[in-house]
């Protein structure tokens, strides 16, 4: 019986210009070089940091922690429905304004003096104000640059070069056409992880590890002319980076449980319209630290939010289009979501260890092969923006 | 409570389980599963799993609306399945391996209730 494909992997030639050399560990280590990216990298980029789904209604309100930027973020939707950020700290003497994580008001009042905002971060009041030296306008609390692409929040703490729409440039109306534009609730869960921000993501990129750390999962979607599942395609756009997942096209049907959760979700998924996508086998790599994979029925985001040079935090969440409609629905979500962390729980521990190896200074550089370009291409850019930094911060050309 | 009104007719098989695994929220059924014994799930899977098609089909015709408390003990008792099944049907030997590093990844929110 003929092979029904004969998979062709990504050429080096394609990816030449990314460079070959060993690539210096220092970096995925160093509290000097992450100090620096504070400040290059995430300082000077939008980041994700939620869907508009968790502000379902005018006064929605969430509160999201940066420890990158050693920073609070309250991010509400208005009177006018408009979705805005500000900093969570009171502008009368620094106090942390908001303390719930979510929830809904039209006011915010600091309990330290009662200084009270409105959902624009408008100072609305302040018990004896006239005693003050300033004007009300000149309290509002600090805004942020905040803006909306395929429902996903991003925020952008220095001053944009361009709209997030352009920083995203193609990337923009694919998760437009992806279901994350259109949900309504997501599963979640959260990872803390002993292990540098990069080298977390970069395990999100490549797919060499899969048969040795998933033996479970990618042992149906390899083949003998794909071995290690690579994808059929890689593309860049400016800090972005994305590829097209291989789908073994002779795949066993899944079989028991898993069968059953397939075959209801599936269905679901048929009713939200969201199977057969043409986005369905993209996944996304948006500079700097977020993923989001197109797959109709596990359509998960992937956030690496760095805390320190050795510690990060893992948010995945599943996004869904409607809330449980039928008992089928809510098993088949759940089911999915387990599967993932089945699988993210094995891809934790590895990273741990490779940080731990790197820490040790036993190696000054680390290889990446033609398959690891996406990871090779994460390096060059945190590099370009840490070294342009410290050029300026130095008063000398890059 | 009688355990006749433990699950709903037709499901009274499975009320043995109901105790250890009919649990509300996604993060104490993961839960259920990291602290599960080999035998307890081998127990759970053999009894259930061909039940599945069955209890999801008389959940869905009845709808959330119309659950009772034997209708939402099978439900919990079905998402429980989905979890053990992973360990049952997936990771088979490296389950105990598994369950500590599964440990550090915390459910925070589902839409059946985390």
């Amino acid at each position: 019986m003929n092979s029904p494909t004969t998979f062709t992997p990504v050429g080096q030639d394609e990816l030449d210009w990314l460079g070959t050399d060993p690539v210096p560990t220092r970096p995925y280590y160093d509290p000097e070089w992450f100090e620096l990216e504070r400040e290059a990298v995430f300082r000077r980029s939008w980041q994700q940091i939620g869907h508009v789904c968790e502000l379902p209604e005018n006064g929605s309100f969430i509160r999201r922690e940066l420890e990158v930027l050693g920073a609070s973020l309250l991010i509400t939707r208005g009177k006018d429905g408009e979705v805005r950020a500000f900093h969570n700290v009171c502008t009368h003497r620094g106090t942390i304004l908001v303390d719930e994580e979510a929830g809904k008001r039209s006011t915010f009042s600091c309990p330290y003096h009662m200084w009270t905002f409105g959902l624009d971060g408008g100072l609305i009041s302040a018990p004896d104000f006239e005693a003050f030296h300033v004007t009300k306008a000149e309290c509002a609390l600090p805004q942020v640059a905040c803006e909306v692409v395929g429902g996903l929040i991003f925020v952008h703490f220095g001053k944009p070069e361009s709209s997030l729409r352009e920083w995203l440039g193609p990337y923009a109306n694919k998760l437009e056409m992806m279901p994350v534009a259109r949900a309504t609730t997501f599963s979640e869960y959260v990872y803390d992880i002993n292990a540098n921000w990069k080298l977390t993501y970069d395990n999100f990129q490549e797919n060499y590890h899969l048969r040795f750390i998933h033996p479970s999962a990618a042992g149906p979607v390899t083949s003998p002319d794909n071995p290690f599942a690579y994808p059929t395609a890689y593309d860049f756009h400016g800090p972005h980076r994305s590829q097209r997942i291989w789908t073994k096209p002779d795949m066993d049907p899944p079989t028991g449980v898993q069968a059953m959760a397939f075959q209801r979700g599936a269905v679901c998924a048929m009713s939200d319209g969201i199977l057969g996508t043409e986005t369905a086998k993209d996944y996304l790599g948006l500079f700097p630290n977020f993923f989001l994979f197109g797959s109709p029925m596990q359509h998960f985001s992937h956030t690496v939010y760095p805390i320190a040079a050795d510690k990060s935090r893992g948010v995945i969440r599943l996004y869904w289009i409607g809330e449980d409609e039928t008992p089928s629905e809510r098993f088949a979500r759940e089911y999915f979501m387990a599967t993932a962390r089945d699988v993210h729980t094995e891809d934790r521990a590895v990273i741990e260890r490779g940080h731990k190896g790197l820490a040790s200074g036993a190696l000054e550089y680390l290889h990446f092969q033609t398959q690891e370009s996406l990871c090779r291409h994460l390096f060059n850019m945190v590099s370009e923006r840490v070294e342009a930094y410290r050029a300026e911060k130095e008063g000398v050309p890059a | 409570m009688s355990t006749q009104t433990l699950l709903p007719e037709g499901f009274s098989g499975l009320e043995p389980f109901v105790t250890g695994w009919a649990l509300a929220g996604s993060a104490a059924r993961a839960g259920r599963r990291g602290a599960s014994t080999p035998e307890e799930r081998a127990a759970f899977h053999a009894a259930a799993a061909g039940e599945l098609p069955r209890a999801l089909d008389y959940l869905d015709a009845k709808g959330f609306a119309a659950f009772d408390d034997a209708d939402e003990r099978l439900m919990n008792l079905m998402l429980s399945l989905g979890h053990v099944a992973l360990a049952v049907e997936q990771q088979k030997d490296a389950e105990p391996r598994h369950a500590r590093d599964r440990a550090h990844m915390h459910i925070t929110r589902t839409p059946a209730g985390a």
